[in-house]
């Protein structure tokens, strides 16, 4: 066990005022994970309307709406709190703000490099996954709290989507560790340096996306399926069931659970290009910091680009695909990994 | 200050555990016992077994007590109904587990097993998929059995409820 | 693993306990200045322009639930599957892990083919 903790007040001053403050408070903590999510909101209205060949936001400010999804915020946070009759005062009001938080932990285990990071844990890919196999059971609860008929169909919905999709999200992530063989995930980006394939003069890099293409599509597809994004944001039909389980929700706790969406679109796309894409690695002239966020930002735009073209899964397809096929693809993922690994060695 | 560690987190665990068996509403009581758990995997934490710590996490709180709640949720009673009355089966369960724990705790101190494998400081992770994958690998090839089983037992319970529907 | 691996959690518990206080702080200076004027339209849950009737925890998508027993049972093999991806290149006899996941992955391959057959005879999924 840890040696005891001999003098608590020096113990947290030193905390107060070291670098470990500002990542926790500032970046990659907790403002900038709110200035993010908003940039996110806008990101996302920004694309499905120019898709839809439409403009979106735009008179926010003048670069094109950027402040409106601030605006939006200024907005939701001075709305009334009503809670519907009967319904479970606790959980209404618990259940969203721990799906923020739960966000949020999951974007303080990721590297955005070597050196922003909050907390290097171990075991970070598990505990990464292991937080996202809690939110199943909060949108359920939100669900329930509402006492009210759409808000429950929504969560039950939620329930098994998201049930369904976690195991593949699972097995495909096993693919990264057996090829990096740790399950650090600052471990498992330096051990995508190695280039892949050299050519005189450039080298392809080694980044997992090419070893484990079938692995990294599963990941995008069971992601976007966690995430309840469109094409599987049945629990949230907009037409169906009137924003399912956030259908009750006034002013600051909407905004908590949509936060709460956004911050996972956030922290599955950084755990993508930390996995598949190599994480902060790429040629020298571009800083770091700047190539994870290039990356980051390819990643959702993609996963937003599926919201602005696809049509919704039905919820008995969608169990099916979850089920079978694509658990079927994770394991046949697991044994070509397999064979790539231990392959050169036969 | 781990004793101070320890006894918070064991009191967490057994304060959850007494509200969920204690509490009216179905619904606390399974969330009061996701709680119970992740005081539990804390304990995991202490005893430097992260992984199973984690796993904890991840299949009690984000599998077993969302089976509980959706089956609470489903086919439990209304809130505000619970069972209230005394009985006396009820009295006599308890003293026969009592019975069990205190024999099952005489029984877990050190001196009754000799274990022939002491788990040293490097017992870590690798230690124990080398354990899992080398010296008991048959155990492991019989534990997959116990899983299929489940699994085809599952489906069998999904296609005969939709057969009869 | 002792003291630098217990030092990263306690970092990212402390980063958690931050993360609650921030929301419940905003959430209390929101409710707080408020004079709340509760009335009886505003009090009942929506119901797309219709007044709600019926129960509002009704029973739905009950027939579901044996995904909730395979997915715990999953769970746990992702947990065995996990320990054999970590330490694939480092088994002491070198190559020794293989047939014993490789019979494990196997066997439950059984009940995915029996998914699969069930899943194309459409009424019974």
């Amino acid at each position: 066990m840890a040696d005891p903790i001999s003098d608590p007040i020096g113990f947290s001053l030193e905390i107060m005022t070291s670098p470990l403050f500002f990542k926790v408070a500032v970046f990659p903590g907790l403002t900038s994970i709110g200035i993010i999510i908003a940039l996110f909101i806008w990101l996302d209205r920004k694309i499905t309307a120019r898709v839809q060949l439409r403009v979106g936001p735009l008179y926010a400010s003048p670069l094109g709406g950027v402040l409106q999804s601030f605006a939006d915020l200024i907005k939701f946070a001075f709305k009334e709190l009503f809670i519907p009759r009967n319904a479970d005062k606790f959980f209404f009001v618990a259940a969203p703000v721990l799906a923020l938080i739960g966000g949020a932990g999951l974007v303080g285990l990721i590297p955005f490099t070597p050196e922003w990071q909050i907390s290097n844990l171990e075991l970070g890919l598990p505990a990464f996954l292991a937080f996202v196999t809690l939110s199943p059971m909060l949108i359920l609860l939100a669900g329930w709290s509402a006492n009210s008929k759409y808000p429950f169909i929504g969560g039950l919905r939620s329930l098994f989507q998201q049930t369904a999709y976690e195991i593949p999200l699972w097995l495909s992530a096993i693919g990264v560790v057996m090829m990096a063989g740790t399950m650090n995930l600052i471990g498992i980006v330096q051990a995508q340096a190695k280039p892949w394939y050299v050519f005189p003069g450039m080298y392809i890099p080694g980044w997992y996306i090419i070893p484990q293409a079938l692995g990294a599509l599963l990941f995008f597809i069971t992601a976007t399926a966690e995430m309840e994004r469109i094409p599987f944001d049945l629990p949230e039909a907009e037409p169906e069931i009137i924003m399912g389980w956030q259908a009750e929700y006034p002013g600051f706790l909407f905004m908590s659970a949509a936060g709460a969406s956004f911050v996972r679109l956030y922290a599955f796309s950084a755990l993508f290009s930390v996995l598949y894409l190599g994480g902060w690695m790429g040629p020298a002239p571009v800083p770091a910091l700047l190539w994870t966020a290039i990356k980051i930002i390819i990643v959702s735009s993609l996963i937003i680009l599926l919201r602005a073209t696809f049509p919704r899964v039905r919820i008995d397809q969608l169990l099916r695909a979850g089920w079978t096929y694509l658990l079927g693809l994770a394991f046949l993922n697991i044994v070509i990994t397999y064979l790539l690994v231990v392959g050169p060695r036969i | 200050m781990p004793d101070i560690a320890f006894f918070g987190f064991a009191a967490v665990t057994v304060l959850g555990a007494i509200l969920a068996l204690e509490s009216r509403d179905l619904v606390y009581g399974a969330v009061s016992l996701g709680v119970s758990f992740l005081g539990v995997a804390s304990l995991f934490f202490l005893l430097d077994a992260a992984y199973i710590g984690v796993f904890q996490i991840a299949v009690y709180i984000g599998a077993v007590v969302i089976l509980i709640l959706f089956t609470v949720m489903l086919v439990g009673p209304a809130k505000g109904e619970g069972p209230t009355e005394f009985r006396r089966t009820a009295l006599f369960i308890g003293i026969l587990v009592a019975m069990m724990l205190g024999v099952g705790g005489a029984l877990a101190s050190p001196s009754a097993f000799s274990t022939n494998q002491p788990c040293t400081p490097e017992c870590d992770l690798a230690q124990f998929s080398q354990s899992l994958l080398v010296t008991y690998s048959v155990q492991l090839a019989v534990l997959s059995l116990v899983f299929a089983a489940a699994v085809i037992g599952a489906l069998t319970l999904a296609k005969s409820e939709r057969g009869t529907a | 693993m002792v003291a630098p691996g217990l030092a990263e959690i306690f970092y990212y518990l402390g980063f958690i306990v931050v993360a609650t206080l921030v929301p419940i702080i905003a959430l209390f200076l929101i409710v707080t200045p408020r004079d709340a004027k509760p009335s009886p339209m505003k009090l009942e849950t929506y119901e797309a322009g219709q007044m709600p009737s019926g129960r509002g925890r009704t029973r739905f998508i009950i027939q579901y639930y044996p995904y909730l027993l395979i997915f715990v049972i999953y769970d746990v093999v992702a947990m065995f599957l996990f320990a054999w991806a970590l330490t694939l290149r480092t088994l002491q006899p070198p190559g020794s892990g293989t047939w014993p996941i490789l019979i494990f992955m196997g066997v439950l391959l059984v009940p995915l083919a029996y998914s699969i057959h069930l899943a194309s005879q459409r009424d019974l999924w």
